[in-house]
C-alpha cells in the first residue's frame, strides 16, 4: 500500500504542490479565470487580423460611423458605441492585447535585468552590491510613472519606447526583491556543500540560487503586471503612450472623457475593463504568495 | 608502525574581521592525519571546529599556516587545482535539512556530484542512473526514493543523500562536520555504522568533528580537544578516556552521561560562560573557568608539549 502511495507521488514537484494549494484559493482562481478570459480572446483577435489582413480590424474596430454615435448598449453592441460610432465591445477586446502583453513583456524583460542585477549584488556583496543597490535606489527615488514620462517624452512615442520606459522604471523592485531571497539563500549550507563539490559560481547561481528565490519573484512579478498595465493605460491617458485611433484601453478612457454626459458607456467599459484586470492579477499574486509559502505546507 | 600521511596541518589560523575585533576561530592548530584513519575533533559550540574542518578543504581562505594534501601544499592553490582536489577532500554537513537543496531529487542531488567533477557526460544517462543507483545501494536508500524531494525524507534518509554526494567522488579524505548530530539517537547509530562500514570498504580518512565524546569514542584512532580555537589536548583514543590531562578534557570527560541510574558522578562543573574568541588575551584561553589556573597560566602562550609518546597537552600544570 504504502509503496504504491509512494509511487503516484514519483514526479510531485513543489510547484505541483503549489498548483495543489492554489486552486483551493476561490479567489485567486477567479482571477486566474479572468485573466486566461483575456489571453483566448487576445490570441483570437490576432488571429482574426492574420486571417484577414487587417480587413476586419479596418471595417470595425477603426472605421467610423459617426450618425450612430454615442449609442447605448444594444442586442448588436453589446457596450454601445463610442464618440465616433466604433463598437466599445470590439474595441475594448482588440486593446488586450496592449494592456495584457506588452505589460507582461514589459515586465518580462525587467524581471530577467532585474533578477540578473541583484543576484550579482546579493551573490558577491560588499562593493558591487553597494554600486549596484545605490544605482538601483537613485531609481526608486523617481516615480515609477514620472520616469516612464521622462524616458517617453525624451525618445519620442512609440511602442518600443513605452515598453522600454515601462520595463526600466520596474527593474529596482525585481533587483531588490531577488537581492533579499539570495541573501537568505546563499548562506544556506546546501550553496556551501555545492562549493565543496567544485561547483562554479555561475552554476550555483543557475542551479541552487535562482530555483529557491524564485517563489517571490513570481509573486512580484504578477504584481508587476498589474501595475505595468496600469502605466501603460495612464500614459495613454496622458497621450504618450497607443496612438489613437488603435484602440487601447487608458487613451479610450482618455478620449471618451469629454463625453462623459452624453454616454456613460463609452467611459465606464474600458475603465471597468483596466479595474478588473488589475484586481484579477493582484488577487491571483496574493493566492500565489500564500501557495508558494512552504510555511503554510498541508 | 608509521603510517601514510595523507594530511597536514601546520600552525593553521583563521581569524574573521568583525566590528568589534578580529574573531580567533582557529589560532595556531597543527595535526597530520594518516591514511585511512579518523582524527575525532571534540569541543563545545564555537570553539572553532567547524570552521577548523571547513579551512583545511579551502572553503575558508586560511589567514595564516600551511596545509598539505598528499604532501602537496594546498594552502594557496588556485581555483582550477582546487577543483581537482575536491574530488578526493569531501564534507559531510551537520544539518542534512539544510545541506541538500530543496529543489533537487535525490537522483538530481547524487548526479550533481558527478557531472560537476565531469566524472560523467550529461548524455549518459543510463551511465548515470546506474552509478546513482549504485551509490544509493551503497548508502541503503530504497531504490525508489529516487524521484523524492529531500523534504518528504526523515533526517536520516537525508543525511544518507548527504553521504551518497560525497561518495559518488570517490574521495580520500570527509570533513564530518557533526554529521549525527542532529538526528535522533536511534538514528546516529546507524549512521555512524554506515560511516564505519564505508570508511573499512574504501579506505577513507576522517576528520571527525562533534561535540559528544561517546560519538568519536569508537569511530577516533585519535581525538583532539579544542577551546576557543586552540588545541589543548590531543592523544590516541584510548590514552584520552584513560588518562586526560587537560583541565578542560577531564571536565568535558566528566560530563559525559552514564546510562546507570546508582552512578553518581563527580562531575566537573565549569563555572561562568565561555569567553569571546573576539581578540582573545594572552595566556591559557581556558585560565577563566579553570579551577587550577595561577597567575602563570595568564602570561605569554602555553606551547602544546608532548608529555608522553603521542600524546600532547597545552598546559603548565603538566
Amino acid at each position: 500500500m504504502k509503496s504504491r502511495a509512494n509511487e503516484k507521488n514519483k514526479q510531485r514537484s513543489l510547484w505541483v504542490e503549489a498548483w495543489r494549494r492554489l486552486r483551493k484559493n476561490k479567489l485567486a482562481m477567479a482571477g486566474l479565470g479572468f485573466v486566461l478570459l483575456l489571453v483566448v480572446l487576445a490570441i483570437f483577435t490576432i488571429a482574426v487580423d492574420l486571417i484577414t489582413h487587417n480587413a476586419f480590424y479596418t471595417e470595425h474596430v477603426v472605421k467610423q460611423n459617426l450618425r450612430l454615435r454615442l449609442q447605448g448598449p444594444s442586442k448588436e453592441h453589446i457596450f454601445g458605441l463610442d464618440e465616433f460610432g466604433r463598437d466599445i465591445f470590439l474595441r475594448v477586446i482588440w486593446a488586450i492585447r496592449y494592456s495584457l502583453f506588452m505589460g507582461t513583456v514589459a515586465i518580462g524583460i525587467s524581471v530577467v535585468i532585474g533578477s540578473l542585477l541583484g543576484a550579482i549584488a546579493g551573490f558577491y556583496g560588499k562593493v558591487v552590491d553597494n554600486v549596484i543597490m545605490r544605482i538601483m535606489d537613485i531609481f526608486l527615488a523617481i516615480p515609477s510613472m514620472l520616469l516612464a514620462l521622462a524616458i517617453v517624452a525624451a525618445f519620442g512615442t512609440s511602442l518600443t519606447n513605452l515598453l522600454l520606459a515601462i520595463a526600466i522604471s520596474y527593474v529596482p523592485t525585481f533587483a531588490r526583491t531577488v537581492r533579499a531571497s539570495v541573501l537568505t539563500v546563499k548562506d544556506q549550507e546546501y550553496i556551501e556543500a555545492a562549493k565543496a563539490l567544485g561547483a562554479s559560481d555561475a552554476r550555483i547561481i543557475g542551479k541552487y540560487i535562482i530555483p529557491n528565490c524564485l517563489a517571490p519573484l513570481i509573486v512580484q512579478a504578477s504584481l508587476g503586471v498589474a501595475g505595468a498595465i496600469l502605466s501603460i493605460a495612464g500614459l495613454s491617458f496622458l497621450g504618450l503612450g497607443i496612438q489613437p485611433p488603435t484602440p487601447e484601453w487608458g487613451s479610450m478612457l482618455s478620449n471618451a472623457r469629454s463625453y462623459i454626459r452624453d454616454g456613460w458607456h463609452i467611459t465606464v467599459i474600458p475603465g471597468l475593463m483596466i479595474m478588473l484586470t488589475i484586481l484579477s492579477l493582484n488577487v491571483l499574486g496574493d493566492g500565489l504568495r500564500d501557495a508558494l509559502d512552504p510555511r503554510l505546507k498541508n | 608502525m608509521a603510517k601514510e600521511e595523507l594530511l597536514r596541518v601546520e600552525n593553521l589560523k583563521k581569524y574573521f574581521s568583525t566590528h568589534s575585533g578580529m574573531l580567533h576561530a582557529v589560532d595556531d592548530v597543527s595535526f597530520s592525519l594518516a591514511k585511512g584513519e579518523t582524527l575525532g575533533v571534540v569541543g563545545e559550540s564555537g570553539c572553532g571546529k567547524s570552521t577548523l574542518g571547513r579551512t583545511i578543504i579551502r572553503l575558508h581562505e586560511p589567514t595564516g599556516g600551511k596545509i598539505f594534501f598528499r604532501g602537496e601544499d594546498i594552502t594557496d592553490a588556485d581555483k582550477k587545482r582546487m577543483k581537482e582536489l575536491r574530488r578526493d577532500m569531501q564534507i559531510i554537513f551537520q544539518d542534512p535539512f539544510a545541506s541538500l537543496n530543496p529543489r533537487m531529487t535525490v537522483s538530481q542531488t547524487i548526479e550533481e556530484s558527478l557531472l560537476i567533477q565531469g566524472l560523467f557526460s550529461r548524455r549518459d544517462k543510463e551511465g548515470l542512473r546506474k552509478r546513482v543507483h549504485e551509490l544509493m545501494d551503497l548508502v541503503g536508500l530504497s531504490e525508489r526514493l529516487v524521484n523524492s524531494y529531500p523534504h518528504e525524507l526523515d533526517g536520516g534518509r537525508r543525511q544518507r543523500i548527504g553521504i551518497a554526494r560525497v561518495l559518488a567522488l570517490n574521495p580520500e579524505f570527509i570533513v564530518c562536520d557533526e554529521p549525527v548530530s542532529a538526528l535522533d539517537v536511534s538514528i546516529q547509530a546507524q549512521i555512524l555504522n554506515l560511516m564505519q562500514d564505508l570508511q573499512d570498504s574504501f579506505g577513507f580518512s576522517y576528520l571527525f568533528i562533534t561535540h559528544d565524546l561517546s560519538v568519536v569514542k569508537h569511530l577516533s584512532n585519535e581525538i583532539m580537544v579544542m577551546y576557543l580555537g586552540k588545541m589543548v589536548e590531543k592523544c590516541s583514543t584510548a590514552d584520552l578516556f584513560r588518562n586526560p590531562r587537560h583541565p578542560y578534557t577531564k571536565a568535558l570527560l566528566s560530563a559525559i552521561p552514564v546510562p546507570d541510574p546508582d552512578f553518581h558522578a563527580d562531575r566537573i562543573l565549569l563555572e561562568g560562560e565561555i569567553s569571546s574568541p573576539i581578540d582573545p588575551p594572552a595566556g591559557c584561553r581556558f585560565a577563566a573557568r579553570c579551577r587550577y589556573a595561577t597567575d602563570r597560566c595568564r602570561q605569554g602562550d602555553i606551547p602544546l608539549r608532548e608529555v608522553e609518546p603521542g600524546h600532547f597537552v597545552a598546559c603548565v600544570l603538566d
